[in-house]
């Protein structure tokens, strides 16, 4: 790969040097290339209509491509068939989807880890408290990395789902998905993939790993913000009850009752974002483009570059395993007793360096761990050495002064 | 102690810019919580300090480290330097409100409220080249015998005395706001005319026969010569057209002004003015006070009625009440 040619795709690196920024917020967002852009821009210049309602020629248009998008997702994620495909508005939307669909009763089990966003934790602490069932958490080891272990311990046939995110926006470390997977399923238990930080950066076959849902947004991965995906097997897609209701979920309704479309459909309710999916669609076939195996060999050498480098700082702690080859594109830290959006704040304002500090949303994780936060660099494939370099220059000086 | 300084900094900038506004607010939202013994929630301070130690940090990392170190003692100082020139600025903006000048009475120093000191401009009397030029604190009406001077509304119980000119062009910007002032506030009025410029002989001595003949032509002859052109002042034609515009006789009024006499008694006058000290036109005296060059309006009206003259109506009357 190419990467000064990629970055020209990308009209915010178009400046370079003082004027430039250097992003490394990646896992928050991703930056948007030009097709993108240009994707959504055409559907607002050139068609602009709604999909599945009306019969004129634009409303096909669009209708035409957004079958065009479910087809090239369900691609993507190497599903069975293009009605798993669920077009959300992000991944949070995805996982609600799910733990409002799925019939759970009170002698079940949820389980997740001890670090799962936000959005992977709280429907789940809502539905048990909704339903009376239990919610386990699985501990991680030492090095934050998954502890089967402790998985398998806690698999056991009251157990109806497990929820794990596939890749950490904590610290970017990957569970062993096909393993967990297989457990689950030899204990009759269903497995929920938050692949908001995964789906960007690696490829998700479902059918090789069997799962039976996977849920991410498009903002992390090129597209437009305010679209996702919820992959889901077919036959539990059709087992599940819609979540949203109205206008696009049903055939057709009486004062009593409604007949439901069949999965897609019945949980997509409403218009949707019709220019943001067609955007989703073009960064699908960007990232198809660019390829896998070059984004991850990216983003582990700059990984490498940042942790070799860091690596003797006395007062940073590095979240997560040591070996960068299982924290994918992320160098999550923090210096004891120093606020990290001091950090963040400074680093923007010495060299335009943007990264992400907080909790990134993991807070259960920072309160168990008494951390007031992390300083969280996340690159993707669009970044260079050059930049990794300025980071590591500048941290170094923070460093020192603070 | 950040938050107070940089609200009183971002509040100013803010009306100016919208992007100080927001951090104004946070600023703002940090002192209402730190006076009630809260903390800051906004992160403002931390935001700030981080912001400034970012740019610091690119210039010196010794003396971001300083900085760092020593933020709180640092913020102090600014603090008291912010409030300082706060009651500096305070002060200045009050001196201009009642004298005309950010830096007290008849101060020439810069202001800038009026910046090119326009209140303090004068026309000035040829003094030559003397050891000790007089300043403002020389000036006085003592030993002046005013009463050989037209007073307007002389039954009012303040004064405002005038030494002007009919061709000075600062006496002219003032003349008639003084009159209207004096008419409206119910205070005697006297103008001394002291002809600085050469030119303007000729209206002095006419101004002496129309006096000499009837006071209040006197007066309304005064608004016509302040009205007229510089350059007509000195012309016999104008003189004779005012006459005539008074309803006076120019042939017997024509005599007056050519007599030495009527000069002689002009020269006198400008003796009499010339003991007040004063080294240039216009200067007024009320009361105690005594202000060298074209004050606003209000200046003199803070002097006769005070501060809040205002209050006592008058509303800038415009209204002539001899």
């Amino acid at each position: 790969m190419d990467v000064e040619a990629v970055r020209r795709d990308f009209p915010i690196l178009e400046k370079n040097g003082a004027d430039g920024v250097i992003y490394l917020d990646n896992a928050c967002q991703s930056l948007r290339p030009r097709a993108v852009i240009d994707a959504i821009n055409g559907y607002y210049l050139t068609t602009s209509a709604c999909s599945g309602r009306s019969m004129h020629r634009l409303a096909e248009e669009v209708s035409r491509q957004l079958d065009q998008t479910r087809a090239a997702v369900a691609s993507f994620l190497n599903a069975s068939r293009k009605e798993e495909i669920i077009f959300t508005r992000n991944t949070t939307e995805g996982i609600n989807l799910v733990a409002h669909a799925l019939d759970v009763g009170e002698k079940d089990v949820i389980l997740v880890s001890d670090k799962e966003h936000n959005s992977n934790l709280l429907p789940w602490q809502l539905l048990t408290q909704r339903t009376g069932a239990a919610l386990g958490i699985v501990s991680s080891l030492d090095d934050n990395s998954f502890d089967l272990a402790a998985f398998e311990k806690l698999l056991d046939d009251r157990v109806k789902l497990v929820c794990l995110g596939y890749t950490s926006n904590l610290d970017g470390v990957s569970i062993p998905a096909r393993e967990i997977v297989k457990m689950t399923h030899d204990h009759g238990a269903l497995v929920l993939f938050d692949a908001a930080q995964a789906a960007p950066h690696r490829r998700i076959e479902v059918k090789a790993l069997d799962v039976d849902f996977v849920a991410f947004s498009g903002h992390k991965m090129l597209g437009p913000s305010g679209t996702g995906i919820l992959f889901g097997k077919y036959p539990l897609l059709e087992q599940m009850r819609p979540f949203m209701v109205g206008g696009g979920t049903v055939s057709s309704s009486t004062y009593e009752g409604c007949e439901f479309l069949p999965p897609p459909e019945k949980f997509e309710a409403g218009l949707h974002d019709y220019g943001g999916i067609i955007g989703l669609g073009a960064a699908v076939a960007y990232l198809q483009r660019i390829g896998f195996d070059a984004i991850e060999r990216q983003e582990l050498l700059l990984n490498r570059y940042l942790t070799e480098a860091l690596r003797e700082s006395p007062r940073i702690r590095l979240i997560g395993p040591a070996a960068p080859e299982l924290r994918g594109g992320i160098f999550s830290f923090h210096l004891p007793g120093i606020d990290p959006h001091r950090i963040a704040l400074m680093l923007d304002q010495m060299a335009k360096v943007m990264v992400r500090s907080g909790q990134h949303c993991v807070h259960s994780w920072f309160n168990k761990h008494s951390i007031a936060g992390s300083v969280r660099a996340s690159a993707y494939f669009y970044n260079t050495i050059e930049e990794a370099e300025v980071f590591v220059r500048c941290l170094r000086k923070i460093e020192k002064v603070l | 102690m950040f938050c107070i300084a940089a609200l009183l900094i971002l509040s100013v900038l803010g009306i100016f810019s919208a992007r100080y506004r927001s951090l104004a607010k946070d600023a703002l939202d940090c002192v209402l919580r730190r006076v009630t013994l809260r903390p800051c929630i906004t992160g403002f301070d931390e935001k700030m300090k981080s912001r400034i130690l970012g740019r610091v940090i690119n210039r010196s990392e010794r003396a971001a480290r300083f900085l760092n170190r020593n933020f709180e003692l640092l913020a102090w100082v600014f603090f008291i330097l912010v409030l300082g020139s706060t009651v500096y600025a305070a002060r200045g903006l009050y001196l201009f409100y009642v004298t005309g000048s950010c830096n007290g009475l008849n101060q020439e120093s810069f202001c800038v409220f009026d910046p090119k000191g326009e209140n303090n401009e004068v026309t000035d009397i040829s003094q030559g080249c003397k050891e000790n030029p007089p300043t403002a604190a020389d000036l006085t009406l003592k030993g002046v015998d005013l009463s050989r001077f037209p007073v307007c509304n002389p039954a009012g119980k303040k004064e405002i005395v005038l030494i002007g000119c009919y061709g000075c062009s600062y006496t002219r910007k003032i003349y008639a706001p003084l009159k209207e002032l004096a008419a409206a506030r119910g205070a005697r009025f006297r103008f001394l005319d002291y002809p600085v410029k050469v030119s303007t002989t000729l209206s002095a001595r006419l101004a002496e026969c129309v006096y000499r003949r009837d006071e209040a032509r006197y007066w309304q002859l005064n608004d016509i010569l302040f009205a007229a052109a510089p350059e007509q002042l000195d012309d016999p034609e104008f003189a004779g057209k005012a006459a005539m515009q008074l309803g006076l006789d120019w042939g017997d009024l024509g005599g007056c002004v050519e007599d030495p006499a009527v000069q002689a008694l002009v020269d006198r006058r400008m003796d009499e003015i010339a003991k007040t000290r004063f080294y240039g036109t216009p200067t007024v005296f009320i009361g105690n006070q005594v202000f060298v060059g074209p004050k606003p309006r209000r200046v003199y009206a803070i002097a006769l009625d005070g501060l809040f003259y205002w209050l006592k109506g008058d509303g800038g009357s415009r209204s002539e009440g001899r």
